[in-house]
C-alpha cells in the first residue's frame, strides 16, 4: 500500500507536467486546427530563460519567472507571425511541417546560444520535500500539481466567464462566423499563441529542477503530452488534463509492477488502444462536432 | 561551373560507396596531402553534446602536442570532426562522410558502445584503424581487427566493482541498476559475472531502465524493497544518473553505491550535486593516479577551465597513440599502423599504462575513486586479473 501511494503521487506529479504541455497543444489546436509540434520546445526555451535570469543574472526567482514569461509571450507572438500567419490560408499540413521546422530551429538556436551543457535550476523551495508517513512528497511535484490545478481553474473561468475567452472560443469553433460577428480573428489567434507559449514556458520552468535544463527536455515531455491530448480527446481542455495525469500514473505503475525498461511503452500502448477503440479520446473531439 | 544538388549528392554517395566497397583502391591515396588527417565522430548535438565538447578538447590537446613535437612523418596533423548526433544512424552517417575522404588515415569512434556497434560493419569495410572508447567487451572480441580500445572494458570494471564492494566494503547483497542499451546491458552482465567469483554474494535486484527516463521512482522503490546492502550501476547518460541519484536520496536509500565511470563524470557531478556525495566509482581517468594523468589534467584545465574526466582523456590518448603508431610504422598503411598499435607496451597515457593485447584492448584495470563532497578523490588502482 505504501508503495502504491508513493507511486500514485509520483505518477500524478509527472502526469501534471504532461498535462501542462498538453494544455498548450489543445489551445492552439482549438484556435487553428493544427498541432503545434514546437510546444515542447516552448518548455525548453522557458526553462533556459529562467536559467538566464535566475542563475546567470542572479535575479530573484519571482522576477526571473515574470521576465521569462514576458519573453515567452514575445516568442509566442513572433511564432504566430513567423510560422502560422504566413501559412494560415493553406491546408493544415504545411503549417504542421512549419511547426516541426520551428521546433528544430528553436533547439538549435538554444544550442548555438547557450551550448550543449545541461544546466541545474534549483527548486523554488528550501525544503526539497515532505515525508508524510511512508510517502515522500517532492516539493517541486507538489508545486507542479498546484499550478496545474490553478491553471485548470483559470482556464475554466477565462474561457467560460469572460468575453475575451468567449471570443477565443468562437474563433476556434468557426473563424468565418467569428469574423462576421466582428471578432478580430487574427488578434485572437495571436493571443492563443502567446498564451500557449507562456503555458509551455511555465511547464518547462516548473519541471526544470527535476529533469534539469537541456536541449532535449522539451521533446521528451512533448511526446507524452501529445499522447495525453489524444487520450483525453484532441481539442478538449479537461481531456488534456485528465489524459496527462492518467498517462503519468499508468506509466509509473506499469514500470513498478510490470517492467521498468518498457515504461514509455505503456504510455504508447494506451495511446494505441485509444486510437483503435476510442479514437475520439475520453471526452470526444470537438473538431468532429464542427463538421 | 555549377554543381546541382543531385550531382553533388551523387558524387558524395559514389565516393562513400567506393571507399566502402574498394578500400584497397582508395587506400593508395593516403598521406599524399600536406597534412596527416585524422577523422573524429563526436556528439556535437544530441544528449551527449556536452561530453562531445570535452572529447574534442581532449583530442585537440593531443593534436597540438603532437604537432609541437614535430608532427607525424614530418607533417602536421589535422583533426576533422563530424557530428554523430549522439545517435546510431548519426554516427553511421558521420563515419561515412569521413570515410569518403580517402586521405584520412585513422579515426576516432564513439565512447558509446551502442554507437560503435552501429558503425562496426562500415569499419570492417573501410579497413582503417578506428580508436574507440565504448566499453562493451564484445566490441574487441567480434572479429573486427580495426577497432582499438582506449578505455578498460566492462569485464574489468565489473570485476573491479565486485572486488571493491565485497572485499573492501564488505557487502554481499547487491542491487544492480543498468541502462538497457549495449553499454548498460554488457555492464550489468559484467558485474554479475564479477560477483559470481565471490562466494556468498547474492544479487537481490538486477534492474534495467530505458535511457532518457524522466522518473526513477519505481527503480528506487525496487532497490528499497530488495533489501540490498550495496548498489552497483551502469548509467549511459549523466542526466539520467542525476535524476536517479536525487530520487535515491529523497526516497531514503543510503546504502553504499559504486558506479561505472559516468558516476564521476564532470556533468554528473554538476547535475546530481550532493546526491552523489560519498559514492564510489570505477574511473578509467583519475587525475592523481599517475604523473601522466596529472600532466594531462593540468593541460586540460588550462584550456577548458574545468576538471578533466574520461570523456577527454580517452580521446587525448587515442590521438597520441595513433600518431605514435604511424611514426613507429613509418607509413600510413593501415596494416602497418595496426601492427604498430598492437606492439605498444608500457605507454604512460592519461588513462593509465597502455599494453595492447591481440584483441585491441589497451587498458586492463580501473581506478577506484570516491566522491568526497564533490571532489573526486583517487583511492587505488586495481589491475584486473580476468
Amino acid at each position: 500500500m505504501d508503495l502504491a501511494l508513493q507511486l500514485f503521487f509520483t505518477g500524478l506529479g509527472i502526469g501534471a507536467v504532461y498535462a501542462l504541455v498538453a494544455l498548450g497543444f489543445v489551445l492552439i489546436f482549438r484556435a487553428t486546427n493544427v498541432v503545434n509540434f514546437a510546444q515542447g520546445e516552448f518548455s525548453m526555451v522557458g526553462a533556459y530563460l529562467m536559467v538566464v535570469f535566475a542563475v546567470d543574472l542572479k535575479w530573484p526567482y519571482g522576477w526571473a519567472f515574470l521576465a521569462a514569461l514576458a519573453c515567452m509571450a514575445l516568442l509566442g507572438a513572433v511564432f504566430n507571425l513567423g510560422v502560422y500567419y504566413p501559412l494560415r490560408n493553406r491546408t493544415f499540413l504545411p503549417v504542421i511541417i512549419a511547426t516541426i521546422g520551428a521546433s528544430i530551429f528553436l533547439s538549435n538556436a538554444v544550442l548555438a546560444l547557450y551550448g550543449p551543457q545541461p544546466q541545474v535550476l534549483q527548486g523554488w523551495f528550501e525544503t526539497p520535500g515532505l515525508q508524510i508517513g511512508p510517502v515522500y512528497l517532492d516539493s517541486q511535484y507538489l508545486l507542479i500539481m498546484v499550478v496545474t490545478l490553478a491553471l485548470v481553474a483559470f482556464n475554466f473561468w477565462f474561457f467560460e466567464r469572460t468575453m475575451l475567452g468567449k471570443k477565443l472560443q468562437a474563433t476556434s469553433q468557426d473563424k468565418e462566423m467569428a469574423s462576421l460577428l466582428g471578432i478580430p480573428v487574427s488578434a485572437m489567434i495571436m493571443l492563443t499563441f502567446v498564451y500557449s507559449a507562456m503555458l509551455g514556458g511555465v511547464a518547462g520552468i516548473l519541471v526544470a529542477p527535476i529533469l534539469f535544463v537541456s536541449i532535449q527536455m522539451g521533446s521528451t515531455i512533448a511526446l507524452k503530452a501529445f499522447a495525453a491530448t489524444i487520450i483525453g480527446g484532441f481539442g478538449d481542455v479537461k481531456g488534456a488534463i485528465i489524459g496527462g495525469l492518467a498517462l503519468g500514473v499508468i506509466e509509473t505503475f506499469g514500470a513498478a509492477y510490470i517492467s521498468v525498461p518498457y515504461k514509455d511503452g505503456f504510455a504508447f500502448l494506451v495511446l494505441v488502444a485509444f486510437l483503435i477503440f476510442r479514437p475520439q479520446g475520453i471526452f470526444g473531439e470537438r473538431v468532429a462536432e464542427k463538421a | 561551373m555549377t554543381i546541382s544538388r543531385r550531382k553533388f549528392s551523387g558524387s558524395l554517395s559514389g565516393a562513400v560507396t567506393a571507399s566502402l566497397a574498394f578500400p584497397g583502391l582508395v587506400g593508395k591515396t593516403w598521406a599524399q596531402g600536406a597534412t596527416i588527417k585524422i577523422g573524429m565522430c563526436a556528439p556535437v548535438t544530441g544528449p551527449a553534446a556536452e561530453s562531445g565538447r570535452y572529447a574534442q578538447i581532449g583530442a585537440k590537446l593531443a593534436i597540438d602536442a603532437v604537432n609541437k613535437a614535430g608532427g607525424v612523418l614530418g607533417k602536421q596533423v589535422e583533426l576533422i570532426v563530424e557530428d554523430d548526433q549522439t545517435t546510431n544512424p548519426g554516427i553511421v552517417l558521420a563515419f561515412s562522410k569521413l570515410a569518403s575522404q580517402t586521405d584520412i588515415v585513422g579515426f576516432l569512434g564513439s565512447i558509446r558502445s551502442t554507437q560503435v556497434h552501429a558503425m562496426a560493419p562500415d569499419v570492417m569495410k573501410i579497413g582503417k584503424p578506428v580508436m574507440i572508447g565504448g566499453t562493451d567487451p564484445a566490441l574487441t572480441h567480434m572479429g573486427n581487427q580495426w577497432l582499438f580500445r582506449f578505455r578498460p572494458n566492462d569485464s574489468y570494471s565489473g570485476s573491479v566493482i565486485a572486488e571493491y564492494g565485497v572485499k573492501t566494503l564488505g557487502k554481499k547483497k547487491w542491487a544492480i541498476v543498468h541502462s538497457t542499451d549495449a553499454f548498460g546491458t554488457a555492464g550489468g552482465k559484467a558485474l554479475t559475472a564479477g560477483l559470481a567469483k565471490h562466494e556468498g554474494t547474492t544479487i537481490a535486484l538486477d534492474q534495467g531502465y530505458a535511457n532518457q527516463s524522466q522518473d526513477f521512482t519505481p527503480v528506487v522503490l525496487a532497490i528499497k524493497q530488495s533489501g540490498a546492502d550495496i548498489l552497483g550501476s551502469y548509467f549511459t547518460f549523466e542526466n539520467d544518473l542525476g535524476v536517479f541519484a536525487r530520487q535515491l536520496r529523497q526516497l531514503g536509500v543510503t546504502i553504499p553505491y559504486i558506479g561505472s565511470p559516468s558516476i564521476v563524470n564532470i556533468t554528473a557531478l554538476k547535475l546530481a550535486g550532493p546526491a552523489l556525495y560519498g559514492t564510489y566509482g570505477v574511473a578509467d581517468y583519475a587525475e592523481d593516479s599517475s604523473p601522466a594523468s596529472k600532466a594531462f589534467g593540468k593541460a586540460y584545465r588550462d584550456v577548458a577551465k574545468i576538471a578533466p574526466d574520461n570523456q577527454s582523456s580517452w580521446t587525448y590518448d587515442a590521438i597520441t597513440v595513433l600518431c605514435m603508431a604511424i611514426n613507429k610504422a613509418g607509413k600510413t598503411d593501415p596494416t602497418a599502423v595496426r601492427e604498430a598499435i598492437l606492439s605498444i607496451r608500457k605507454h604512460a597515457g592519461a588513462e593509465g599504462e597502455y599494453n595492447f593485447d591481440a584483441n585491441g584492448d589497451g587498458l586492463h584495470g580501473y581506478n577506484i575513486v570516491k566522491n568526497d563532497k564533490g571532489n573526486v578523490v583517487f583511492d587505488k588502482h586495481v589491475e584486473s586479473t580476468s
